[in-house]
């Protein structure tokens, strides 16, 4: 009896993430096609092929689609991060570098989107905007992850200069960071890389200095 | 009877000349620490930081030999030079790309440069700091669209080979052919553009003065520009695939068009060692002479029947493998000199005749000035001279000479090449394609040298040209 209980909640489940994940998808083709601010719900409700109030259901704002695809980003890059063996050996400026990377190539097909909720999250109020619970919730999930990696670094002596502070201004910089991706026009984005690379050795040779 | 030496005492450093000295490195290492590389701003302003350390020593060592004796000028002035050396050199692995192109370029120029900054230069040819392995994956994709672990049956992050410009990776194709992917760094043609316009200013006081003309710049710029579009260096290596066939003695490899773009460039891979390697197994006396035939066979083959020059012409581009082949690794700087340049190369080359001859004026204006033009008195001794010192000795015209074969070992006539050459430059009558002739004639005689080779000179050089 219970075996047949579980089943059909599993199965449920799977059903309710399928729907999920099929809203979302929706919604960022349209993000990118028509903008965040022009797609209404009916139209993700439409393209998603379930009824307006199924999406209300599982999200009650477009912000809470962006969030939970940005959470995606974050979740996709550090089990990137971890799952790469070879990582584990590398400098912090690698790790680092591919974190940011991993990131970046997540959101390279929804670039109109991530402009667009760069000013959201500008808004007061927005669900996106530094000082909302869900997204310092992700942002400390985030920072904790790049906490683990500078502490990596400081264990085995790679870091002398790294404090409390560092994810934080890791944080800032990332923004920085992405508004610059957003703006690079040269050809696969030669400048973002070039930029990644370079700046992050010379951040990590300033924590190194006594 | 030791020259009488002015001193002020062991180990007494005048104050003055120690804080001008200090002074400027302080700035140099504190403009170097603030500003990134990847910025114009920032670039030139780590190459004012570089040059406000190296001018800083080099004021310090001047205020301080006034106080020193002829012994211990020589010392510090040595110091000084190899202290500047390490400088330049390290800010220039940071920079990457065309100023380190550049460095590489005054490295061989050895007139110009003093023998211990040459020394650190010189490790910019095989030094290069290459890219980390996420950053060489995240290039890959970002130029091909796909991921190495989609395009390869296997492929290696870590690089074994450093480029100025980019590295080579290691991969084996789907068919199980061993390949080389060349990855290019990012960003560098924005970057070449910025190191020029720093260049082209600090430059001017040489511009001023004729040393160095706007023509050489232009003409340096855009080979070093053309070296970043790997499309080009495919056709390279195709033009070079067809034009070496009648070479059986030289590999050069296949490129694998499906897998390279501007950025990647994916070829066969060559077999043979780099020169080290290869010396390092102390080959016979047989095999160097065999090799360095053989290279100054394809240098002259080039010259001659191609009027194209593999102008990169440092010894990592070439591998030498047990059964004297040659493979040609990189063909980035390429040459094209056309009919008239190499015609009167052929007329003077292996000249009989007296060198203040009218014939011998009217082929040397036609090299130097072109048709019409007019060299300058002293440049025109400076030509003389070196034909005179050099290519008569390295080559002797007279066809009894031509059993007894030219030993390179002796580091003499590489000395005579240099000043000649520097004196050259000196002169005003340096051309631009003379620049890049030079520029592979020294890789070629230098190769020569350090593999000990005895060739017979005059003998190839004439079979080519009646060939031709």
């Amino acid at each position: 009896m219970s075996r047949i209980l579980s089943k059909s909640t599993g199965r449920r489940a799977l059903k309710k993430e399928t729907t999920r994940s099929r809203i979302v998808a929706a919604a960022l083709a349209l993000f990118q096609v028509k903008g965040f601010e022009a797609t209404t719900t009916k139209a993700i409700a439409r393209k998603a092929r379930v009824a307006e109030g199924t999406v209300f259901n599982y999200f009650p704002t477009k912000e809470d689609i962006a969030l939970h695809f940005l959470e995606q980003e974050v979740e996709h890059a550090m089990a990137k991060v971890r799952a790469n063996p070879r990582l584990r050996k590398a400098p912090i400026e690698e790790k680092l570098f591919a974190l940011v990377q991993t990131q970046l190539e997540f959101l390279a097909p929804h670039e109109r989107f991530i402009g667009a909720a760069f000013v959201q999250a500008l808004k007061p109020g927005s669900k996106l905007g530094i000082f909302s619970p869900s997204a310092q919730e992700l942002q400390y999930r985030y920072l904790a992850f790049v906490q683990e990696l500078i502490d990596d670094a400081v264990r085995c002596g790679e870091l002398t200069a790294a404090g409390w502070w560092t994810p934080h201004v890791f944080w800032v910089y990332y923004l920085g960071l992405l508004l610059y991706w957003l703006h690079d026009a040269s050809p696969g984005k030669q400048q973002t890389l070039a930029f990644l690379d370079r700046s992050l050795k010379i951040g990590v040779a300033v924590l190194r200095q006594k | 009877m030791p020259a009488k030496t002015k001193t002020t005492g062991s180990g007494v450093r005048p104050l003055a000349p120690a804080a001008a000295g200090l002074a400027g490195q302080a700035v140099g290492s504190m403009l170097q620490r603030l500003f990134p590389t990847t910025s114009a701003t920032g670039r030139a302003l780590r190459l004012a930081g570089l040059t406000a350390g190296v001018t800083g020593s080099y004021v310090g060592y001047m205020a301080q030999r006034l106080f020193l004796g002829e012994e211990g000028r020589d010392r510090k002035r040595r110091a000084t030079h190899a202290k500047a050396g390490r400088q330049i050199r390290d800010e220039l692995q940071l920079l990457r790309g065309p100023v380190m192109k550049f460095g590489q370029t005054l490295s061989l120029h050895t007139d110009i440069v003093p023998e211990e900054v040459l020394a650190e230069l010189t490790k910019l040819q095989m030094e290069a700091p290459g890219m980390h392995p996420s950053l060489a994956v995240a290039q890959f994709k970002a130029s091909l669209g796909r991921s190495p672990d989609d395009v390869f049956k296997s492929f290696d992050p870590e690089p074994f080979a450093a480029a100025s410009l980019g590295q080579v990776h290691c991969a084996v194709m789907h068919d199980g052919t061993r390949v080389a992917v060349k990855i290019q760094y990012p960003g560098i043609r924005a970057a070449i553009e910025n190191d020029f316009r720093w260049i082209r200013n600090m430059s001017l006081p040489a511009q001023a003065s004729g040393h160095l003309s706007k023509a050489m710049l232009d003409e340096m710029e855009s080979q070093i520009l053309a070296e970043t579009d790997y499309v080009r260096e495919a056709d390279h290596i195709e033009f070079f695939r067809a034009g070496l066939k009648p070479l059986e003695f030289v590999v050069v490899p296949e490129v694998c068009r499906d897998y390279s773009t501007d950025r990647i460039l994916t070829m066969s891979v060559v077999p043979g060692q780099h020169l080290d390697a290869f010396l390092a197994k102390r080959p016979s006396q047989r095999l160097r002479d065999l090799v360095g035939s053989r290279l100054l066979e394809l240098f002259h083959f080039q010259m001659l029947s191609l009027e194209t020059l593999h102008a990169d012409p440092h010894w990592g581009n070439y591998l030498f493998d047990d059964d004297g082949t040659i493979g040609l690794i990189d063909f980035g700087c390429v040459k094209r000199f056309g009919l008239d340049f190499v015609r009167s190369l052929c007329k003077g080359f292996l000249y009989p005749g007296r060198f203040d001859s009218p014939e011998f004026k009217g082929i040397v204006q036609g090299q130097f000035r072109g048709p019409g033009g007019t060299l300058p008195a002293g440049a025109w001794r400076v030509i003389t001279d070196f034909a005179e010192r050099f290519y008569r000795k390295v080559y002797p015209p007279d066809p009894k000479d031509a059993a007894r074969p030219f030993d390179f070992s002796d580091a003499g006539f590489l000395r005579d090449y240099l000043r000649a050459a520097g004196n050259l430059t000196r002169a005003k009558a340096s051309t631009p394609q003379y620049i890049f002739h030079s520029r592979a004639e020294v890789g070629l005689y230098t190769t020569l040298h350090r593999l000990k080779a005895r060739v017979h000179t005059s003998a190839i050089v004439r079979r080519l040209m009646a060939a031709a």
